[in-house]
């Protein structure tokens, strides 16, 4: 049945009896009105009371027209409201979760509403259908790529291998740096393969973190205890602002964001000259913790700073002259930082040359 | 050394195969399988003091297969030590090789001979 039906089925003998009692009324009180207006504002019961009956009528009239309102509330609510809200929450946890819940038979409600019901399930069953090809697309390239990288590793350690057995053989001068030629690529072979298996497992979901109590500050120190040669050999000073207050733990997989940081601060050092420093601080958020890394480098053009976090980006004013980087590494560790439901940006600094590299990880509960 | 110990090497690579017997030589007694068939039965045959295993072999008989049967055995088989080298570098692998009772998991392209043969040493002091 269609709601037009239904309203005008109640509306127009609403309409017809108010139309009707008005009339009736008019008709009969005209002379009176006068009258009784008088009565009322002097409070004259004795001839309120002998008016008695038109009182009744308009009372009959008030209970009949709430009567009315209140059977056309119900049914509005029946036909229109419970519906649209049982759609608009089958629609929220579609947006959520991609999985349509089920709707309740529509049948006996109004036709406009029903037509509405099934127009969204035909869009959820065509939505799924493309977004299960797409995830498959996706499947299969991932595999492609985690394939391709297992089958470069084979290879890959007979080189190392056989390279390692060369330099303990006797060489010339000439021999040992041909042969460290050789050694320095082949291991970055090895750390690309590397990384690109990290890139396909992450971004196929396939992931595994495995979440734990982690305590940030100490976890830096450990990260820049590993960095202190580095740091020093290129001479770019590497401090810790350590809390005095201790920080709540986050909830984080420790491996994970280790190599985060061991990335932020490998890219502090890497673009920072020498003289410069790089320095780690904290910050306390009510839900989160940061830890902040401020170098004061060369700086992220505005040119890259939109893209430095696209796959395979390199910073196209990389100071150190060796193959720095693969360009995966802030992908994957922003990747990473999101999984955490945290988050990694940066900002150039207020102070001074540099940039400053945020990471927020949530509290552990 | 009294004697010098025996230790299985179960890989499939010919290259590789090589290249850790020109390490090993000298140092252990080196057993060669190629795939997991000839790794049992040298086991059984030999009973070496550690197993140098990789996972992809070719055959019914991958490295999961080796491990888990090695570890069902009622001998010394239940406890000598196995030292997983492979270049699956998944969790996953690494969990389930762990699980079924392997002593250490080392990914092959990421590590040089020289830390393979520390590790071995680790389980057979001299």
């Amino acid at each position: 049945m269609r709601l037009r039906t239904v309203i005008a089925l109640l509306i127009l003998p609403s309409l017809a009896a108010l139309l009707g009692f008005v009339g009736v009324i008019m008709y009969q009180a005209w002379g009176s009105l006068g009258g009784i207006a008088r009565a009322l504002f002097t409070l004259d019961f004795d001839v309120l009371a002998s008016y008695g009956p038109f009182f009744i009528y308009v009372l009959g009239f008030c209970a009949l027209n709430i009567l009315v309102f209140l059977l056309l509330y119900l049914l509005l609510n029946r036909l229109i409201t419970k519906p649209i809200r049982a759609i608009t929450s089958a629609m929220e946890e579609f947006a959520k979760t991609q999985q349509l819940s089920e709707l309740p038979e529509f049948s006996r409600d109004a036709t406009e509403v029903k037509s509405f019901a099934e127009a969204f399930v035909t869009f959820a069953a065509s939505f799924q259908e493309v977004h299960s090809h797409d995830q498959e697309i996706s499947r299969v390239k991932s595999d492609f790529i985690s394939t391709a990288a297992h089958q470069l590793r084979t290879p890959l350690t007979g080189i190392r291998w056989a390279l390692e057995a060369l330099e303990k053989e006797p060489l010339d001068e000439n021999q040992k740096a041909l042969v460290e030629s050789a050694v320095s690529k082949s291991r970055d072979l090895v750390a690309i393969v590397g990384t690109l298996l990290d890139i396909s497992s992450i971004e196929s979901g396939k992931h595994k973190y495995v979440f734990t109590t982690v305590d940030l500050p100490k976890l830096v120190s450990e990260v820049a205890g590993d960095f202190t040669v580095q740091a020093a050999e290129r001479k770019v000073l590497l401090t810790i602002d350590t809390p005095q207050e201790a920080l709540p733990p986050v909830r984080a997989d420790k491996e994970q964001i280790k190599w985060v940081l061991n990335n932020l601060v490998e890219n502090g050092i890497r673009y920072t000259p020498a003289g410069g420093s790089v320095r780690i601080t904290f910050a306390s958020l009510p839900e989160r913790v940061q830890v902040l890394v401020s170098d004061t480098g060369i700086g992220i053009t505005q040119k890259d700073r939109n893209n430095i976090f696209e796959r395979f980006y390199r910073a196209e004013n990389a100071i150190a002259k060796e193959n720095a980087g693969n360009g995966l590494g802030l992908y994957i560790a922003r990747t990473v930082a999101t999984d955490h439901g945290g988050d990694l940006n940066f900002a150039p600094n207020q102070t001074g040359p540099g940039t400053t590299f945020t990471l927020s990880l949530p509290l552990a509960r | 050394m009294d004697t010098t110990k025996f230790i299985l090497v179960v890989e499939d690579d010919p290259i590789l195969k090589n290249l850790l017997g020109h390490t090993f030589a000298g140092k252990y007694q080196t057993l060669y399988a190629a795939d997991g068939t000839e790794a049992l039965a040298l086991y059984d045959k030999f009973k070496p003091a550690l197993i140098l295993l990789d996972l992809t072999l070719p055959g019914a008989v991958d490295g999961f297969s080796v491990l888990e049967t090695v570890r069902k055995r009622d001998d010394e088989g239940k406890t000598v030590p196995v030292v997983v080298v492979s270049n699956l570098g998944e969790q996953a692998a690494k969990d389930r090789v762990m699980q079924l009772g392997a002593n250490s998991y080392m990914v092959k392209a990421e590590v040089d001979i020289d830390e393979i043969v520390a590790k071995i040493g680790e389980y057979l002091p001299a």
